[in-house]
């Protein structure tokens, strides 16, 4: 589950990553930055409810919440 | 600002080919307007060039003081702390200050002339880019001054020693990032100079290789900058709000900082040596009258040091302590570079064989680059063996190795680069007598400056102690006389240039008969603006313009 | 593009604001130096000077790109220089922000278990530290600033991530607009941006709050305290900028500048944006979560 996450959150970087490429050879005119940013959005907001659920279910444990001193 | 260029001026302006037009000059008057406010590349690079022989000059004066206390074992001159500071700083200053900035110089003199562009891409930021230096570089140099004195923990800055330096981590760690800011700017121009102001017809594999070299340092430099930016971020918040990256008690590492210095560290000296590479790749075919032979080799060869130069950084650790795995893989990795520098080196021969040659200074300081280097590169595979390294390491075999690789291999490149375009910079022929007696002063006291440190490091003799063994006597005195021979051949070097710039037979604009490259379709010395209006550029002139 | 300056790569002659900037950035590091430096607490006066002439170079340097890109004195080449500019600009404030996950990437694999007597490890654990296991999080076996508490990532980290998340979707909402000419649709979504932005800020205050005053976790909390505080400061530090660019940009497109087809003023902001979103994405997941 914690490899899944990391692979969306590459993906992520991936689409910004694109949009800084069209970004300057699309010169503004293509529709190519604002469409990449856009899949970014949308992957992102997909990795966040996945995240959400991926806690309930109990797939990923999170940190310690109180840390104890032994 | 900046409306004094009205379209009528404009007009006057038709030298897309670089054609002769001193009258129009439009030279900003008054020093503020023309130094301060600049926007010109060719002043700028002016600028960077004086700042950076300033620089050495001054690096240059701290390794006398270090090679002075050395002259004899015991302490003479100066404490041992002084001592120490004036290794550190010497480093420093000639790291930061004056090779990188001499090369940021010479990116910004030659690169717009030599694909055929105005100006560089963001003249603006080209002119912030070089006045911190000055600012960065007065407050790094004002510690000396200070109570507890400069940085003395080594250009390296490992931690926790460099933490103990007292009042001064402040303005080291701040220093530090303005040169990174300005580093990170000046590649970001001449990327963006590269990529987009390149003439209409010129290609990438039409370019020059010293465009090219610098195109990939530029690369490297935004890459590593920051990450050096970061570490030092990190020496800052230990020293002075307790964090603990670099503390075993809070759960850091010192070994931590070494890392993410070393990631730095490493592309860092091919910073350093790769437009060094360029210079020499233009120097070579001009005085063999033959093309350079395997420029696209040349330029992959480039590309492929600079990514190996990612994945090597541990080499400078191995005696720190590894997972035998990682000594493994870092010692092999490390002796694959060899592979491409060879192919350099080797092109390098091949296109003098059969040249007709001609030994001007910049082709000597060329000849001399490519056999001086070479020691370097060797004695660099020698410590890439990392069962071997453990006994070189921290002797002055690396310190041999690694002034071989920048006295002779930078700086020499510089100097090399130097002599070849001050022609076309000054107007004037350099005094050839005088440039051949500074290249013979300068190539025999370096080595004798530098080779005896070999056998130095060999026989154990540890760097950065002002002490040491009466062994190594003898060896030590012959490598300060060659200290001392070699700074004043630098002074002289001052002469030389002082004198060419005042005068002297006046330079054709061509200058060096057959000589390629859109430079030399410029008048000598280059009018304040060539190549105004974009257009297609005489490929012929160009050393790569047609097939390779 | 006027007809003037189609063929003209445009140079500027004169640069006063690099000088001024250089003497701001100057000012500010003197004053933040003098004030680490001094052995009782003061208030750097010296560095908001400092950072007050930066700020009014900002202000200068920018209002004249601003006016120039305006007077149409730029064409497409100028244009393509601003923006290999700024993705390079981008991709040096990436590494920056890897040096610092690489810092805590080092800790909770390599030096924290080997303070914990993993692998080579064995002896310096037992010898320094024995009894230190080694557990991420932790202030290390030297319990630096003592017990500590951390912040429980579906509270506020989970609302910041929200909250930061829909930024990006006005933003994106925003820019779209912009492409399809309804201007008011793009301020609209445009100060909403600011708004989240700002609240983000806030919370993110909040929380360190929080964190200083009920959980004991201060900067001096061991390598936990170090990484969570420089990674969430310096992204909180990035926020703060991007949302004082998008504002600028907001009164920027109520003024009526940008065009459908020429807007890179605004594209740039908008992908600083959806970087520094990115950005604590990771930290969400690296820092908070995982």
């Amino acid at each position: 589950m914690k490899y899944l996450i990391v692979i969306i959150l590459l993906f992520i970087i991936f689409s910004l990553g694109s949009a800084m490429f069209y970004l300057v050879k699309g010169q503004g005119k293509s529709q190519n930055t604002v469409r990449f940013l856009t899949v970014r959005v949308a992957l992102s907001v997909v990795l966040f409810l996945f995240i959400i659920l991926a806690a309930k279910m109990g797939w990923i444990e999170p940190n310690q919440p109180v840390f104890m001193k032994p | 600002m900046s409306q004094d260029i009205t379209p009528n001026e404009m007009n006057h302006a038709e030298v897309a080919h670089g054609h002769d037009h001193h009258d129009h000059d439009h030279k900003p008057k008054g020093f503020v307007k023309r130094w301060l406010m600049t926007t010109n590349h060719k002043d700028i690079g002016t600028l960077y060039l004086i700042f950076a022989f300033a620089m050495f000059i001054i690096g240059g004066a701290m390794a006398m003081i270090i090679r002075l206390e050395l002259f004899q074992p015991g302490l003479q001159f100066v404490e041992p702390d002084f001592f120490n500071q004036m290794t550190t700083m010497h480093a420093l200053i000639m790291v930061f200050g004056a090779v990188m900035p001499a090369f940021v110089g010479l990116a910004n003199w030659m690169i717009p002339l030599m694909i055929g562009a105005p100006d560089m891409a963001l003249p603006r930021m080209n002119n912030w880019s070089f006045w911190i230096l000055p600012f960065a570089f007065t407050m790094l140099l004002s510690t000396l001054f200070m109570p507890g004195g400069a940085p003395a923990g080594g250009w390296t800055m490992y931690p926790p020693l460099v933490l103990q330096g007292g009042h001064n981590v402040g303005f080291l760690v701040f220093a530090v990032h303005m040169m990174g800011i300005s580093s990170i700017m000046g590649a970001i121009n001449v990327i963006a100079t590269i990529m987009n102001m390149r003439a209409p017809n010129v290609g990438y594999l039409n370019m020059p290789l010293f465009v090219w070299t610098w195109l990939i340092t530029a690369f490297l430099l935004i890459a590593v900058m920051p990450v050096l930016a970061g570490a030092v971020t990190m020496l800052l918040t230990d020293r002075y709000f307790d964090t603990s990256f670099f503390s075993a008690a809070g759960g850091g590492d010192p070994v931590l900082f070494q890392h993410i210095f070393w990631f730095f560290g490493h592309p860092e000296v091919y910073i350093m040596i790769l437009p060094a590479f360029g210079i020499v790749s233009e120097i070579i075919p001009t005085f063999a009258r033959k093309p350079l032979f395997g420029y696209v080799s040349m330029v992959y060869a480039t590309a492929a040091i600079a990514f190996l130069s990612f994945i090597v950084w541990a080499h400078h650790m191995f005696s720190v302590g590894m997972p035998l795995g990682g000594e493994l893989y870092f010692m092999y990795a490390t002796m694959m570079i060899a592979v491409p520098t060879g192919v350099k080196i080797f092109n390098w021969v091949a296109t003098m064989w059969k040249g007709s040659m001609t030994f001007e200074t910049p082709m000597l300081f060329s000849l001399a680059f490519v056999i001086l280097f070479t020691i370097g590169g060797f004695s660099g595979v020698m410590m890439a063996l990392a069962p071997v390294d453990l006994q070189y390491h921290d002797t002055y075999f690396i310190v041999a190795h690694f002034h071989y690789v920048l006295v002779t291999g930078a700086v020499f490149g510089i100097i090399a680069g130097a002599y070849y375009w001050l022609p076309k910079w000054s107007g004037h022929m350099y005094n050839e007598r005088l440039g051949k007696i500074h290249f013979w002063w300068s190539t025999i006291s370096v080595n004798v400056l530098f080779f005896p440190q070999h056998f130095l490091g060999l026989a154990g003799m540890p760097r950065r102690i002002p002490d040491y063994s009466t062994q190594f006597a003898e060896f030590n005195m012959w490598s300060s006389i060659g200290g001392f021979a070699f700074g004043l051949a630098q002074v002289f070097f001052i002469y030389v240039v002082w004198k060419t710039v005042k005068g002297g037979e006046k330079a054709t604009a061509e200058v060096w008969p057959g000589a390629k490259g859109l430079e030399w379709t410029v008048p000598s010395p280059a009018p304040h603006h060539t190549f105004e209006e974009f257009g297609p550029v005489d490929l012929d002139k160009m050393a790569h313009g047609k097939d390779h | 593009m006027s007809e003037a300056s189609k063929d003209q790569y445009y140079v500027p002659h004169l640069a006063q604001w690099p000088i001024v900037g250089s003497i701001g950035l100057t000012v500010t590091f003197l004053g933040a130096i003098q004030a680490l430096n001094s052995e009782t607490s003061i208030t750097p006066w010296m560095m908001f000077v400092g950072i007050g002439i930066l700020l009014w170079m900002m202000f200068g340097w920018f209002g004249d790109v601003i006016k120039e890109s305006e007077e149409k004195l730029y064409n497409t080449q100028v244009d393509t220089s601003f923006r290999m500019g700024m993705i390079w600009f981008i991709f040096s404030e990436v590494m920056f922000f890897a040096a610092f996950f690489g810092a805590l990437f080092y800790a909770r694999t390599f030096s924290v278990p080997w303070l914990g007597g993993e692998g080579t490890g064995l002896a310096t654990n037992e010898v320094l530290y024995p009894g230190y296991e080694g557990v991420w999080p932790t202030n290390g076996p030297g319990e630096l600033n003592g017990r500590f508490e951390i912040i429980d990532p579906y509270h506020l980290p989970l609302v910041n991530t929200m909250l930061l998340l829909a930024s990006s979707v006005t933003i994106t909402i925003a820019h779209h607009a912009l492409r399809a000419n309804q201007r008011s649709q793009t301020i609209f979504w445009l100060i909403a941006t600011v708004v989240l932005g700002a609240v983000f800020i806030f919370f993110q205050a909040e929380e360190y709050v929080l964190a200083y005053q009920e959980f004991n976790l201060k900067l001096n909390s061991g390598i936990y305290g170090s990484t969570f505080f420089m990674l969430t400061g310096f992204h909180g530090f990035h926020v703060t900028l991007g949302a004082i660019m998008i504002a600028i940009i907001t009164v920027r497109v109520i003024k009526g500048h940008f065009k459908p087809e020429s807007h890179f003023g605004f594209e740039a902001v908008a992908w600083y944006w959806h970087f520094v979103d990115v950005v604590w994405l990771g930290l969400f997941i690296f820092v908070y979560i995982l």
